[in-house]
């Protein structure tokens, strides 16, 4: 009946033909593009300038080799810290505006009001109170991504399972037992999957607060090279911002997987 | 092949045909692991016959229907129709009622019903008649404006019913569209299938886990074995032994029963 | 006891005031922390002086000349990203090769996020009107056609056999059932995109734009006229709540079976 055999060339053929047919997308893709610079290279018009893949390749090597590492830095920290201490305070806040009832009741309608205004908004105000540096890029960071997770972390301080919270009486937990055994895990398993949603919008208001501030990193840079009107260099660094987010998206999974390994999979459907 | 024969004992005048499943094998893959549903099965259903297959749980009576429709194609082995294979894709000739009543919950119940007629050329008055028509007979008739998710699951599922019979199909298929109703709706429900079935004379293939249902509506009975499915033996079903209250209704559930596997206490011994 | 209807009114009641409450303890809060710290009118202008400005703006006219650019702006991106979207989407979840081909390319780009690529369109298009609309489209575009793929992956898949059943051929049963069945969960992503797209209108007139809310809102931030910057803030937020309002409303005229 062939089992074993057939079953693993069927899987293997499956992927093969995935794979294949992705390749294919991509190679497609990347013919369109050198299809599309060819044919605007010449006129004029409002696209004037579509660089093919060599030469953005040619500025983006150029690019690591000099500044990349540096801007990257620059970037990666204001993202970090901002996102770090944002998702810290959120998981505080969470827990008070979920456990205290009344905190929660006159606090969270205000935080459901101002969540939809994504922290772009509140740019020009923070260039306002903090100027362009350094504080007032991480602060629109945390800004966003404290809105983003504290709606996790007040669903999983506020929600317990009902079954848990009964086996806690059953096994007669006191007040700290039962916050350290069943509140705290719930709220950071709840954070964890908000820090992780939070991760790719964090990523984008960097570059946004790079692009209005201009002194330092990625956003700097793409700015600059827009400025002396280097296309190359612009899809380039366009290219780099989003490879680190990609990156940063891997290992965001492989440390969840480390950290919650029960709980990976269902993590990754909610996100 | 083994054959299910109308018991109507008059020519066939019905508007069914002939279905035969010959050496029909079939498997799923998923996630890389093959399960074999279907292993040889060969059997045809006569014109105007209505077939009851019934097994155990799992064994791929609803993979069986699925063939018929044309809704997938069998891995080995062909389903013919009126001697053509079955073809893949929408088949004019068949109505079905699936296990989830699959109603289509941005429509009234009657637009659900007349939306299969209307797929097939019929005007929207007269679709709408005789969905009406149909909802009356299986006793729906005052939901015919309701939306879906205001019925409950057996309404539901005589919706699905409603919607396969206004088709006036040449080829009924139905995946236990009882099973969600209650005991009394059931018997009901039964009584009205057949007098249908008597007016138009499709050909059947009625799968369900009731043997005493299956007696009762069945000119034959399919035993299937257990996975994969093979057929296991075909019973015969005559006009007396569809009285409930009659000895050789309980003796043809016995005999189904025990070829199923299932023996009931107080057999051994007498 | 407590009838459903009054109860419900009471739940109404109850979280207007408590909301109403919290938008008193916000004023409350900003305005103290104005006299504790002491804090000039540029860093934290009490919340007369926002009202005030508000009011000042909206008797502008180049205010609302700025709004109807902003809004243009969202409003043709957002319907040619939307529809593109909706369409691609629909192509995506119905051809599994066309799906295999289009998905590395689509995840790759999915991390060059909208905000990346406003350098570039004000390259190519300079501060006009076609930039901005490019920019939303293609962010729109992006929203709704992973997420419409999504949703029709997700339909019930007895419905499919159904229309199959009752004799559909594939694109009909794309377009009557699929889309149908999907419309719920396009519609709430239809809001997400809305969203998404009118932010990212504001963030491309930060950067390069001669007209719209964007530009204004930051030429008052270097002019440090905070009263006018916040007041700007509010609007950003009060149109894309209007926006993500119109755009329930009009789904909900299509999903009034729920």
């Amino acid at each position: 009946m062939g089992g074993l055999g057939s079953q693993l060339r069927g899987r293997v053929r499956a992927h093969a033909l995935s794979g294949l047919l992705g390749c294919a997308g991509v190679l497609l893709a990347i013919g369109v593009w050198v299809l599309l610079s060819r044919l605007l290279a010449g006129g004029g018009g409002v696209i004037n300038r579509l660089p093919g893949p060599l030469p953005v390749l040619q500025k983006l090597l150029e690019y690591a080799s000099q500044d990349l590492l540096q801007d990257l830095r620059f970037s990666l920290r204001v993202f970090v810290v901002g996102w770090l201490l944002a998702v810290v305070c959120a998981t505080g806040v969470g827990l008070l505006l979920g456990r205290v009832r009344v905190l929660g009741d006159v606090f969270l309608p205000m935080v459901e009001a101002i969540r939809p205004v994504s922290s772009i908004a509140w740019v020009p105000l923070s260039i306002v109170w903090f100027g362009f540096g350094f504080t007032s890029k991480a602060f629109l960071v945390g800004l966003g991504v404290f809105l983003v997770v504290i709606v996790y972390a007040v669903d999983g301080a506020s929600r317990v399972p009902a079954d848990l919270s009964r086996t806690a009486a059953m096994l007669g937990m006191n007040a700290r037992q039962r916050f350290v055994n069943l509140i705290l895990p719930s709220t950071l398993s709840e954070v964890l999957i908000g820090a992780r949603v939070s991760l790719m919008a964090g990523w984008g208001t960097v570059i946004v607060a790079e692009l209005v501030a201009a002194d330092a990193g990625l956003g700097a840079h793409l700015i600059s090279v827009q400025q002396s009107y280097n296309v190359p260099a612009v899809i380039a660094t366009m290219i780099c911002f989003g490879a680190t987010g990609f990156i940063m998206n891997q290992l965001f999974s492989l440390i969840e997987a480390r950290l919650l390994p029960w709980r990976a999979g269902i993590l990754e459907s909610r996100a | 092949m083994m054959a299910v024969r109308s018991q109507a004992g008059v020519a066939d005048d019905g508007e069914g045909g002939e279905l035969a499943f010959e050496h029909v094998s079939h498997h799923y893959v998923s996630g890389g692991r093959r399960t074999d549903v279907l292993a040889d099965v060969s059997f045809a259903v006569g014109a105007g016959s209505v077939a009851c297959v019934v097994g155990p749980s799992g064994c791929g009576k609803s993979t069986l229907l699925s063939l018929a429709a044309g809704l997938q194609r069998p891995a080995s082995g062909s389903v013919r129709w009126q001697g053509e294979a079955v073809r893949l894709g929408p088949n004019h000739h068949l109505g079905m009622a699936f296990q989830q009543p699959g109603l289509f919950p941005w429509m009234t119940v009657r637009q659900n019903v007349a939306v299969g007629l209307r797929t097939r050329g019929q005007g929207k008055r007269d679709a709408h008649r005789i969905a009406d028509e149909f909802l009356e007979t299986v006793g729906l008739g005052d939901f015919a404006d309701a939306y879906p998710a205001h019925l409950s699951g057996g309404m539901a599922q005589r919706v699905g019913i409603a919607r396969a019979l206004a088709l006036r199909p040449k080829l009924l298929l139905l995946d236990e569209p009882f099973a969600a109703v209650d005991a009394f709706t059931r018997l009901k429900l039964q009584g009205e299938l057949k007098t249908l079935l008597r007016l138009h004379r499709p050909t059947v293939v009625f799968v369900t886990h009731d043997v005493s249902e299956a007696i009762v509506v069945g000119d034959a009975i399919v035993v299937m074995s257990q996975r994969p499915a093979s057929v296991q033996r075909i019973f015969e079903v005559q006009p007396e032994d569809r009285k409930r209250a009659s000895p050789s209704y309980a003796r043809k559930l016995a005999e189904v029963l025990d070829c199923l596997g299932v023996h009931s206490e107080g057999d051994a011994g007498g | 006891m407590i009838g459903a209807e009054e109860g419900r009114r009471r739940d109404v009641r109850k979280r207007l005031l408590l909301g109403l409450g919290g938008v008193l303890v916000i004023a409350a809060l900003w305005q103290g922390t104005i006299f504790a710290y002491e804090l000039p009118l540029v860093v934290l202008p009490s919340p007369w002086r926002v009202i005030e400005a508000l009011l000042t703006l909206v008797r502008t006219s180049a205010f609302w000349k700025d709004v109807g650019v902003s809004l243009m702006e969202f409003a043709g991106g957002y319907l040619i990203g939307g529809v593109l979207g909706i369409a691609a989407g629909l192509l995506l979840a119905e051809s599994r090769s066309a799906r295999m081909t289009a998905t590395p390319v689509v995840e790759a780009l999915r991390f060059v996020v909208p905000f990346a690529w406003i350098p570039l369109t004000v390259l190519w298009f300079g501060t006009s009107y076609l930039g901005k609309l490019v920019l939303v489209a293609y962010a729109v575009f992006f929203v709704m056609l992973v997420s419409t793929a999504r949703s029709i992956g997700q339909v019930e898949p007895t419905l499919s056999r159904v229309g199959t059943m009752l004799g559909m051929g594939r694109w009909q049963l794309a377009m009557r059932v699929h889309l149908r069945a999907a419309a719920p969960s396009i519609a709430s992503a239809a809001r997400a995109a809305a969203a998404i797209g009118w932010i990212a209108v504001v963030a491309a007139e930060y950067v390069g734009a001669s007209a719209g809310l964007g530009l204004m809102i930051t030429n008052a931030a270097t002019s440090l006229a905070t009263p006018v910057v916040i007041a700007g803030m509010i609007v950003i937020g009060g149109v894309g709540a209007a926006v993500s309002a119109v755009v329930r409303w009009l789904s909900r005229a299509w999903l009034d079976y729920r």
